[in-house]
């Protein structure tokens, strides 16, 4: 494979990475494989100890954590952020009546996973989380009307 | 009779709607951007949704987020006010196919009137004389310089996209006329996605004239006489007066006919009014249809007795017109200012902020439509008129008396306002005397 060609290929294969749910994709073609890996923004998961003589001693954590996505206008009610309609319509929890909703209390979210739809002129559109957490709290309810700027899920944001 | 009804405008002109919806028993649901949240005369309205942020592209000018709250309120009709949507044929059509009622006149006439050239034909082709001008839009620097030579100078350039005395530029000869040419061209497209241009001549020491029309969907149309709207600064309207101190029972009866003829011709439903200029030979020209609600429909009401408000929710209804032509009678003198906030010694800059005091004036004869009060914050986002204060009395003489003492009631701070102007102009001899042209304001504040 040429090399622009082999640029292009990766670019493609990221956009079907970023459009899809998929975490890994690994494909090979003319004698070159690629391998792309979805790697959630690291989350440090245990406080540095320190021991009593002073000296800090090394955490499970990762040192190198990137800081979290910048969420454009984050809302936060105390330390809870809020997830916001940015639209006018009909909200729904799950993708179809009968399936399982998107997302419960206690569930963990990252910034493009989908928390609910909500239906304007017929379309249906998803609602992305926008920031990382957990869900803390749901305060619509299936099928209620919602107004633009209406706060739908509170998350309890993912700690650095 | 309609029971629920989605007001998609904002301010005075929303509060005006949900005020006739309460008095006609219907359910009202405003909508409101995050500019216009927490704001008094959302509360008197049944429900109220927010659609979107302050930009009016993502708000009030934003039909699908309209449409959406029209839907998940489950309402029956829009009244889109003035401004913003009120006259976007591409609107009221979609309205159209989801069956929600538009206050207004069908999508097809909106169109119609929408192009101020296409208006002009209309009314020419009603025998109405228009403004003399070019035989529609120019079709480049050239033929407007012919058509200005035909007509004379000075004469305007006006976009054919345009109204609302928006993209218009005046020329006093060749030279001025080819730069303004291209400057309105490229103004008009940018501003109106249309950069057609047409030519008028500028009729020297003209009155502006307007004629209010209703027509239900039954083929009744009548007006309700005229509005002298001469006051005007950059062809934006100050003052308005019903009836106009120039015309008399004849002249208004010729106009009515123009007014209808244009208005039949364009199959024109609902309230609407048609503009004309009265030179100082007293005679009249068309120069474009108004296919809304305006802002100075207060005066008419005053003299007339009509509420064009609730006229216009019962032709949208589908009922006939309350009165017939002969049941229309002009009495009494009836004038509006309209208070602004701009600094009007300062280019009439606007004026924004919050609103510490508001002191009204009131009293016999004292109408005062606004949606202000102490505490509210004045936008940047939006037009700046803060209120409507209409006079009422049996002769034009005390309804000048009326409006000077209850400017002096009209107490408001925080924000700078149009208040002091008009005190000077209702203590202006020519004005007195109704001996003025559109030239007036410009004269009282150019030197």
């Amino acid at each position: 494979m040429e090399p622009e060609g082999l640029e292009e290929f990766i670019r493609t294969l990221i956009a079907i990475m970023q459009e899809s749910e998929l975490s890994e994709l690994e494909v090979e073609r003319e004698g070159v494989r690629v391998r792309l890996q979805k790697q959630p923004p690291p989350r440090v998961t245990e406080v540095v100890a320190v021991n009593p003589a002073g000296a800090m001693s090394p955490g499970r954590s990762d040192a190198a954590a990137p800081p979290p996505p910048t969420v454009p206008e984050t809302r936060t009610r105390g330390n809870l952020v809020e997830i916001t309609s940015p639209m006018v319509g009909v909200l729904y929890e799950a993708p179809a009546p009968d399936a399982e909703p998107f997302v419960k209390t206690g569930d963990e979210v990252e910034p493009e996973t989908v928390v609910c739809i909500i239906e304007a002129m017929k379309v249906m559109n998803e609602i992305k989380a926008e920031t990382s957490g957990r869900i803390a709290d749901i305060l619509v309810s299936n099928g209620e009307a919602v107004e633009f700027g209406q706060v739908l899920f509170l998350v309890e944001p993912a700690q650095e | 009779m309609f029971s629920r009804i989605l007001v998609a405008c904002r301010g005075e002109i929303a509060l005006r709607i949900i005020r006739a919806c309460r008095e006609l028993g219907i359910e009202t649901v405003a909508i409101f951007s995050e500019a216009d949240r927490g704001a008094h005369y959302l509360e008197l309205a049944d429900h109220a949704i927010c659609v979107g942020p302050a930009s009016p592209s993502e708000s009030y000018l934003n039909v699908a987020r309209i449409l959406s709250a029209a839907e998940v309120a489950d309402v029956e009709a829009i009244h889109p006010g003035y401004g913003f949507l009120a006259e976007n044929a591409h609107f009221a059509e979609v309205c159209e196919s989801c069956n929600i009622k538009f206050i207004g006149p069908s999508s097809r006439t909106l169109q119609l009137t929408g192009n101020k050239v296409e208006a002009r034909r209309l009314a020419g082709e009603s025998r109405v004389l228009v403004v003399p001008g070019s035989d529609g839009a120019v079709a480049g620097e050239e033929e407007a310089v012919e058509a200005a030579h035909r007509v004379g100078y000075p004469v305007m350039l006006k976009a054919a996209a345009g109204g609302g005395g928006r993209g218009m530029r005046v020329a006093h000869n060749d030279i001025s006329l080819r730069t303004a040419y291209h400057a309105a061209r490229s103004e008009a497209e940018a501003t109106f996605g249309d950069g057609s241009i047409y030519v008028e001549k500028q009729i020297p020491r003209a009155r502006h004239v307007e004629i209010q029309i209703l027509a239900d969907e039954h083929g009744n149309i009548i007006h309700l006489g005229e509005r002298d709207c001469t006051i005007q600064r950059r062809h934006q309207k100050l003052v308005e007066e019903a009836p106009s101190p120039v015309v008399n029972e004849r002249l208004r009866y010729e106009f009515g006919r123009a007014a209808l003829r244009v208005a039949r011709a364009a199959n024109y439903t609902n309230a609407g009014t048609v503009e004309f200029l009265l030179d100082p030979e007293g005679h009249f020209y068309f120069i474009e249809v108004n296919a809304r609600i305006q802002v100075e429909h207060p005066v008419t009401e005053m003299v007339t007795g009509v509420d064009i408000v609730k006229e216009q929710m019962r032709i949208a209804a589908g009922e006939p017109l309350t009165l017939t032509q002969r049941q229309v009678i002009v009495q009494g003198a009836a004038i509006e200012c309209r208070i602004n906030a701009e600094d009007y010694s300062n280019g009439f800059k606007p004026s924004s902020g919050c609103i510490t005091e508001f002191t009204v004036p009131g009293g016999p004869g004292v109408r005062l439509d606004t949606h202000a009060y102490p505490g509210y914050t004045v936008s940047p986002y939006y037009d700046s008129l803060i209120a409507k204060l209409v006079v009422y009395k049996p002769t034009r003489q005390e309804a000048i008396q009326c409006m000077r003492r209850a400017l002096e009631e009209f107490r408001i701070e925080g924000v700078k306002t149009t208040i002091p102007l008009y005190a000077q102009v209702f203590q202006n001899r020519r004005f007195v005397d109704g001996h003025f042209d559109t030239s007036f304001i410009d004269s009282l504040y150019l030197g």
